[in-house]
């Protein structure tokens, strides 16, 4: 049919041309975090930019190969992939620790980790399974199936350990709902073992995941938030604890989403509107107050390992208090930054905030750009995360939109969790912002993982499955 | 069942948390100030205000120690732009090599952090944002000659600072100096950063906690591009730099000039207590240096090395550390033992049998009055063996062992053989023989006389103060002021008070020998004689209208001429000075020891001289080539 018109028909410019300023922003980013004045040549090898560089020049390299080659063999070899890529972490077990963990497969300074290519791997056989189901094909057997392809390379790589990179895993469970593959059968099944209950559905089984997300969310919000008190340089004297802090902002989300959801409904949905919101509100509302008076009730040693856990209170080891001063690098942006290369804390050379050229990278982001800067990088992500969903729903194939929504939810992932640890919104588990950490392996997988996706839909007509 | 829609759900959660985030960043980044001033904090925005150190003053109120104003050239490297090493190394007078090493050198002096991942101390302390000091310890003249031409190199300020200053050029020994800490004194004390002073000698490091003052930090917040300073949250967290106290000294500045010039050309030492109180009131360590030397790092480097390798040894603190055999004046000592024990009685005579120990020609002493007045050698040679052969044990071994235990015990409740808890470092104990030493240390500890193998025979030269006795300085001037409170002192110290803090609480207990205050009453009769009754061996010292009371010494010096020794208090009455003067290689007590301890005496008490010529012939004595015996 199609297979003869040229490689770059039906590309999305849209989601590439995002992906490339990413990538510029980055690399500009990383020249700004390791600046070395002894060598400003933008293109020293010898420095963290101009190796950055070199990833780059080689992911590229790596993404004309992905267009070169045709885009149905990742389904044809779903299976030998997947299994390639747990091989490859059973290997990294095997190999030395690297800061306590066996995570990097190579020699010497050129290493990767597996654990980031196994995330495409993993797409591409969720993506293959959940093809080879009929539509309303969910029952016990296939969620447990799919369950188990996702928990084969999270038990690999939490034996690393690889925490950061375990959690990110858990994002395919958002793919599985989106294919309605959720925990529906299982929770009916105990919900029906209570005598005289007899459920087709129930709301809870079959949206498990998101109201799981929204809970572990929430939760780490309240935690995070518990020790806090908020204050407002135009109101001085003004303190809100942080706990209320949160219950007012959701009050505020309610509102908002009220009045949004209003305007788009229907007249004949708004009283249902009316009805959600307050339900989630009051919901959102008891499980904040749930957990803030529950960690508040907890005795001081439990407080503290959670405290610990979360990164809120100093490692008794001496490791430093890393979020902090990486909340203050971002707060001190103030609106428009200190300027390119005049990060006074996040800059490598001024050490005051660590790994801040890979974990920590939109610190100097933050901190050099201000709010603005800030809020370009939030329009950004939240641009490519939209155009990959709605790559995602024009595919023919549900191999392709598995894997399109894999691509859109691991990058979600990365993005929250690796900026939330950096506003206080989430615990310190290292996990690279795609595209903008300086590293080689999520450099190349985040950039393979985007060109399959692109190969992919530029191909979509091809596919009849 | 269609699922469709619930891409809706997980666009909603896209969208919820990008404005949550945006949101947060909003109130992080805009509208909460508190970032800012932890960035700031964490930056070390933080000014230390090291405060000057306490002055000194000396029991007159006279200012001995002060701090005189100076400036560090201070270096920021973050603000250096394109640095002309090679005017810039004209401009502080350096060559541009030097400046190239000094940026190094910094570096390398801040030290090596740990790092957490690897635990390797590779983590540079250095911040090129961060102020050091680039060149130390600036004139004032110096500061200004090159502060109009700071403005071309950006990066390069002037801060004060502050030093010691003697304007009396006195009393080294006593005060001690300062400087700078080592690596492992600002690990072992968190008070201390690099580049801040700590005493290291005398007064400046016994009180060094008290001097040193307490730290002021302020808490500075500066804007992005590192200026518009303003204090933090209006100065609520700033501690203000206080100044250590005043350290009250009891000792006399001009007593001690007068004494140090009275030693010029000479090598010993004066010690002066006021033996109603323990107050030192002058300690002259001859030759001395004018402390001024040890101010800062530059002429320090240049003057310790060479005072260090001074033959005569200036830097040596003899008061505190030198041990001398006592000689005669030992005998005083000896007299109230012997009493105390019953061995003699006040008129005790013992013939001047010179075959017994060696002696000068003299009649032999009736009492214990003539025996000190004309220190007869045969006289303390039988004394002090019924002291030690006491008939207290059967056998004679036996019996000298438990007499020197006795004895040996007498003479440390006088403050001999152990230290003296004076506020100072580095003092000596002296040596008092007990069995012990005899039994396993002497004359080595390979071969010591060993148990029940040594009688009073054997030991007999401590009698009269040689052989194994060895006392400091501040010991004899402390008998001196045992002797003149007849039986007891105060631990001769320094410091009257501390800022309004009296002295510390060892200083205001007295301190009884074993000796009753009686038996000092003969023995100060002799000394009275010895200074102003023909027959004397002082009388060089006496004086028309104050009473003195001395004893001369000549201590046996193998290496050389003896040296002159002397110790006396005044007046007879009511006693307002104890002193002892040791004069090396100068011969008889009364020669020299015992006229300088007289103008010492006079000076204090009266503040002038009567007698010049006495004075003139100490002042122009050099005494200080005479070492070997009969010149």
């Amino acid at each position: 049919m199609s297979r003869n018109q040229s490689l770059t028909s039906n590309v999305d410019w849209g989601l590439l041309i995002v992906f490339f300023l990413m990538l510029g922003m980055g690399v500009a980013n990383v020249y700004s975090v390791a600046y070395n004045a002894d060598h400003p040549n933008f293109f020293d090898f010898s420095q963290k930019y101009g190796k950055q560089i070199l990833w780059i020049g080689f992911s590229l390299f790596l993404g004309i190969v992905v267009f070169l080659i045709d885009s149905d063999i990742y389904r044809k070899f779903a299976i030998p992939i997947y299994l390639f890529c747990l091989g490859m972490l059973v290997l990294v077990l095997f190999m030395p620790a690297v800061n306590g963990a066996h995570a990097w497969l190579g020699f010497g300074s050129l290493g990767i980790q597996p654990a980031e290519f196994a995330k495409i791997g993993t797409a591409i056989a969720l993506g293959r399974y959940i093809n080879s189901l009929n539509v309303n094909q969910q029952n016990v057997k296939t969620v447990i199936l799919a369950n188990i392809i996702l928990l084969g390379p999270m038990i690999l790589i939490l034996m690393q350990p690889d925490a950061g990179s375990f959690v990110v895993f858990t994002s395919f469970l958002f793919v599985m709902y989106r294919e309605g593959l959720t925990y529906d059968p299982i929770v009916l099944k105990l919900v029906n073992l209570i005598p005289g209950i007899k459920f087709k559905s129930t709301w809870v089984g079959s949206h498990f995941i998101p109201i799981l997300f929204a809970v572990v969310f929430l939760s780490l919000v309240t935690l995070l938030m518990s020790n806090n008190v908020l204050t407002f340089e135009f109101w001085p004297g003004l303190e809100i604890p942080g706990f209320y802090g949160v219950l007012i902002s959701l009050f505020l989300l309610a509102l908002i989403s009220y009045f949004i959801l209003r305007w788009i409904s229907s007249k004949r949905d708004r009283s249902k509107v009316t009805v959600i919101v307050l339900i989630g509100f009051i919901m959102a509302a008891g499980i904040s107050t749930t957990v803030n008076v529950g960690f508040q009730g907890l005795a001081i040693h439990q407080k503290e390992r959670i405290e610990l856990f979360l990164g809120m209170r100093e490692d008794p080891n001496g490791d430093d208090y890393n979020r902090n001063r990486a909340m203050a690098a971002v707060g001190s942006g103030g609106l428009t930054g200190k300027g390119y290369k005049n990060a006074s804390l996040a800059s490598v050379e001024s050490n005051h905030v660590p790994e801040s050229e890979t974990d920590f990278i939109f610190c100097p982001l933050a901190e050099e750009w201000g709010f603005v800067g800030s809020l370009v990088i939030m329009f950004l992500f939240m641009f490519m995360l939209i155009r990959i969903i709605t790559i995602a729903e024009r595919q023919k194939s549900r191999f392709n939109r598995v894997y399109a929504y894999s691509v859109a939810m691991i990058i979600f992932y990365h993005f929250a969790i690796n900026i939330g640890m950096n506003i206080g919104f989430a615990p310190v588990i290292g996990i690279p912002l795609p595209f903008f950490s300086y590293g080689g392996s999520s450099m190349m997988s985040f950039s393979v993982m985007m060109f399959i996706l692109i190969k992919l839909d530029s191909q979509r007509n091809d596919v009849l499955s | 069942m269609n699922t469709d829609a619930r891409r809706y759900v997980i666009l909603i959660f896209f969208l919820v948390i990008g404005v949550i985030y945006s949101i947060r960043l909003f109130y992080m980044q805009v509208v909460d100030e508190s970032w800012t001033l932890r960035a700031q904090e964490i930056a070390e925005k933080r000014h230390v205000v090291v405060p000057p150190r306490g002055i000194v003053k000396d029991r007159n109120g006279k200012k001995i120690v002060i701090n005189k104003t100076y400036y560090n050239l201070m270096m920021c490297e973050k603000d250096i732009k394109h640095l002309d090493t090679v005017a810039f190394a004209k401009l502080i007078g350096w060559t541009p090599e030097k400046v190239k090493y000094r940026f190094k050198e910094i570096y390398y002096e801040e030290g090596f952090d740990k790092n957490p991942k690897t635990k390797v101390r590779n983590v540079p302390r250095y911040q090129k944002m961060r102020k050091y000091a680039f060149v130390k310890e600036m004139t004032p003249e110096e500061m200004a000659e090159i502060a109009t031409s700071l403005g071309n190199f950006p990066g390069f300020s002037e801060e004060i600072t502050s030093m010691r200053s003697y304007p009396y050029a006195n009393a080294a020994n006593i005060l001690g100096y300062v400087s700078e800490v080592n690596g492992q004194e600002v690990e072992e004390d968190r008070f201390y950063r690099s580049g801040d002073n700590i005493g290291r000698a005398g007064l400046e490091r016994f009180y060094e906690t008290d001097l040193r003052g307490r730290k002021g930090v302020h808490y500075i917040v500066t804007s992005a591009m590192n200026n518009a300073i303003e204090p933090y949250a209006n100065g609520k967290y700033d501690t203000t730099a206080k100044q250590g106290p005043v350290l009250n000294l009891s000792v006399d500045i001009d007593l001690q000039a007068y004494g140090e010039k009275l030693m010029v050309n000479k090598r010993g030492c004066i010690v002066a207590i006021e033996p109603s109180s323990g107050e030192i009131l002058a300690m002259v360590s001859a030759p001395t240096f004018d402390p001024n030397l040890f101010v800062g790092k530059r002429a320090t480097s240049q003057n310790y090395p060479r005072l260090l390798l001074d033959k005569d040894k200036p830097l040596y603190p003899r008061p505190l550390q030198a041990e001398y055999p006592p000689g005669s004046i030992f005998k005083l000592l000896q007299s109230v033992i012997a009493l105390q024990e019953g061995a003699i009685t006040v008129n005790t005579g013992f013939p001047c049998n010179k075959s017994l120990v060696g002696c000068h020609n003299h009649p032999s002493a009736r009492n214990i009055m003539e025996a000190v007045q004309m220190s007869c050698n045969p006289y303390y040679y039988q004394a002090v063996r019924r002291i030690i052969q006491g008939g207290r044990k059967k056998g004679l071994y036996a019996d000298a062992e438990e007499g020197l235990r006795i004895w040996s015990k007498y003479m440390q409740s006088f403050g001999l053989g152990h230290k003296l808890d004076t506020d100072i470092p580095g003092i000596r104990s002296g040596l008092i023989p007990d069995p012990n030493y005899y039994d396993n240390v002497f004359p080595s500890k390979k071969h010591p006389y060993g148990h029940h193998q040594w009688a009073f025979s054997t030991i007999r030269s401590i009698s009269i103060g040689q052989g194994e006795v060895k006392v400091t300085p501040l010991q004899m001037a402390n008998i001196a002021s045992l002797i003149a409170n007849r039986g007891w002192f105060y631990t001769p110290h320094f410091v009257k008070s501390i800022g309004k803090k009296g002295p510390l609480p060892i200083y205001i207990k007295k301190n009884y020998s074993m000796v009753k205050s009686q038996h000092f009453d003969p023995v100060i009769e002799g000394m009275r004689r010895v200074v102003n009754e023909a027959g004397g061996t002082a009388r060089r010292a006496r004086l028309e209208d104050i009473i003195i009371c001395g004893k001369t010494g000549t201590a046996q010096n193998p290496q050389g001429e003896d040296h002159s020794v002397f110790i006396a208090f005044a007046p007879m009455n009511n006693p307002k000075i104890a002193i002892s003067v040791y004069v090396e290689n100068a011969g008889a007590g009364g020669q020299w020891a015992a006229p300088i301890a007289s103008l010492m005496i006079e000076k204090y008490l009266k503040n002038k001289i009567t007698d010049p010529e006495k004075e003139k012939r100490i002042l122009e004595a050099n005494l200080m080539n005479v070492v070997k015996k009969g010149k």
